[in-house]
């Protein structure tokens, strides 16, 4: 079993955290979220984020806007809500927790 | 030349070559199917929709006014299967989706599940005893074994068997067949593969993550199916019952000992495990206990007799016991039912248990089983001869 292999179920569960980190920083549309995402290790395609942002939704973690586009029809805004904004709080600090507890236990 | 199909997505047109437009409606089907019970169905398959359109529009220009199939299985790639995010068991597999096989196959969706059916081919009957060895990959004389000998131990066997031929569908086409030996197919998915000359699928069958994904939509759909299944059953016994209620409230009975029912059920047992040894003794020496059969009557004839002699003898024990046993309060409806079928199931299990171990653990056992799936074939065979002439 590979590395990546092993953290897949990592990387699913971290991929929410990592919207709400992207979504936190400017309103943005799905192509704006892939194209941050791509090239890092969480890359991923629209089959898996739009589930992921419509379960957001519903937890009312985010919430979109219509905008028009230059070409083409209007596209969904994504931006946090308050609650979003809270959970994002939340799980950065149990992630710098975590990030702490990795480093501080045995040696490199 | 290639003829070509317009489609609407989410308000626009784009035309769509034959092939491509059957890739895209595969991939959109198999999004639609996973996304079930998803209260944003709808919502998703939208965005899905649009962002394909956004994708399309991107290749077609003043001059190009087709995509073309490979262009359409290109951005069925890049889109990912769609995975359902609120469904835990879900394989999400981020990242490692790209450029993965179940990308580079189109639509690629693990078929619908491993099924039981009746299977013609090989059947003897009703093609039950075929299907179930398909299911479980057994052969199918110890399917046919395990059957009989339930059928003298409760005799609920046979019933068992007759539900069965009734409920279970007949595998007709190429694809219900495959189901019933395992190998995943939908039917679309089916006919591509045997065009695409690798017949069976076994390519995706061999993938781990294909197979995890079939796994799991398996359950799922099994779940489903147990839900119904055990509401269904809970509306029959209550309706059951309260009929059996009404019944023995205007007949009520005066007798009653449980220990009269446990002796009879003993002597039920005798009686059942006596005819069990005859014909195990039938089958293998030849004759009953060393009385032979009369002079002519072939061992298939004898072995129906003797079950039949058996069953004749049991009746009136059985009568007696059922009276005993349900002369009031809730009735067999409920009690009679569940303990009918786990008492067959609980038998099926135990045998095919017992046989599975004394065929790997002693010797003995195993030529003694070894013989009994000849004089079975035998049997079988003398019925068939029989049958088939004129």
């Amino acid at each position: 079993m590979s590395i990546n292999e092993k953290f897949t179920a990592i990387r699913k569960g971290l991929l929410e955290f990592l919207v709400l980190k992207i979504v936190s920083a400017d309103k943005v549309y799905v192509a704006d979220i892939l194209g941050q995402l791509s090239g890092t290790e969480f890359a991923t395609q629209e089959g898996t984020l739009y589930p992921l942002l419509s379960k957001m939704r519903r937890e009312e973690l985010v919430d979109y806007e219509w905008k028009e586009s230059e070409a083409g029809p209007p596209r969904k805004y994504y931006q946090l809500t308050a609650k979003g904004r809270e959970q994002l709080r939340e799980t950065s600090d149990y992630w710098q927790q975590i990030s702490a507890t990795v480093k501080a236990l045995g040696k490199d | 030349m290639n003829k070509v199909i317009t489609i609407n997505l989410n308000g626009n047109a784009y035309q769509l070559e034959e092939d491509g437009f059957e890739a895209l409606r595969t991939y959109l089907e198999s999004a639609a199917r996973r996304l079930e019970g998803n209260p944003d169905k709808a919502e998703i398959i939208a965005d899905i929709e649009q962002s394909i359109g956004d994708k399309f529009r991107a290749v077609l220009g003043v001059a190009k006014t087709v995509v073309v199939t490979k262009e359409v299985e290109d951005v069925i790639a890049e889109m990912g299967p769609v995975q359902d995010a609120s469904g835990d068991d879900e394989p999400a597999g981020a990242g490692a989706a790209r450029g993965g096989p179940q990308a580079a196959a189109p639509g690629a969706a693990p078929g619908t599940a491993k099924r039981l059916y009746k299977i013609r081919e090989g059947a003897m009957i009703g093609g039950v005893c075929t299907g179930i060895a398909a299911y479980f990959g057994i052969d199918v004389t110890i399917v046919r074994i395990a059957f009989a000998f339930t059928g003298f131990m409760w005799g609920s066997g046979v019933l068992l068997y007759v539900l069965m031929m009734i409920i279970l569908p007949r595998a007709e086409t190429s694809a219900e067949k495959a189901a019933a030996y395992g190998a995943p197919s939908t039917a679309e998915e089916f006919i591509k593969r045997a065009r695409e000359g690798y017949y069976g699928g076994m390519r995706t069958f061999g993938d781990k993550k294909a197979y995890r994904e079939w796994k799991s939509q398996f359950k799922r759909e099994m779940r489903q199916h147990k839900r119904d299944f055990q509401r269904e059953i809970h509306q029959n016994i209550s309706q059951w019952r309260q009929n059996w209620r009404q019944h023995w409230g205007q007949h009520p009975h005066a007798h009653d000992s449980w220990i009269a029912g446990s002796f009879l059920s003993l002597l039920i047992t005798i009686v059942s495990l006596a005819g069990l040894c005859a014909i195990l003794s039938l089958i293998l020496t030849g004759s009953i206990f060393s009385f032979a059969l009369p002079a002519g009557m072939p061992m298939w004839m004898g072995i129906i007799l003797l079950f039949i002699i058996f069953q004749v003898i049991k009746w009136p024990l059985r009568a007696a016991r059922y009276s005993v046993y349900y002369h009031g309060g809730d009735g067999p409806g409920y009690w009679g039912a569940c303990h009918f079928f786990t008492s067959t199931l609980v038998w099926l299990v135990a045998l095919m248990a017992l046989l599975v171990l004394a065929n790997h653990h002693s010797v003995k056992a195993h030529e003694l089983l070894e013989q009994v799936r000849h004089q079975t074939h035998s049997a079988v065979d003398s019925v068939r001869e029989w049958w088939d002439r004129p």
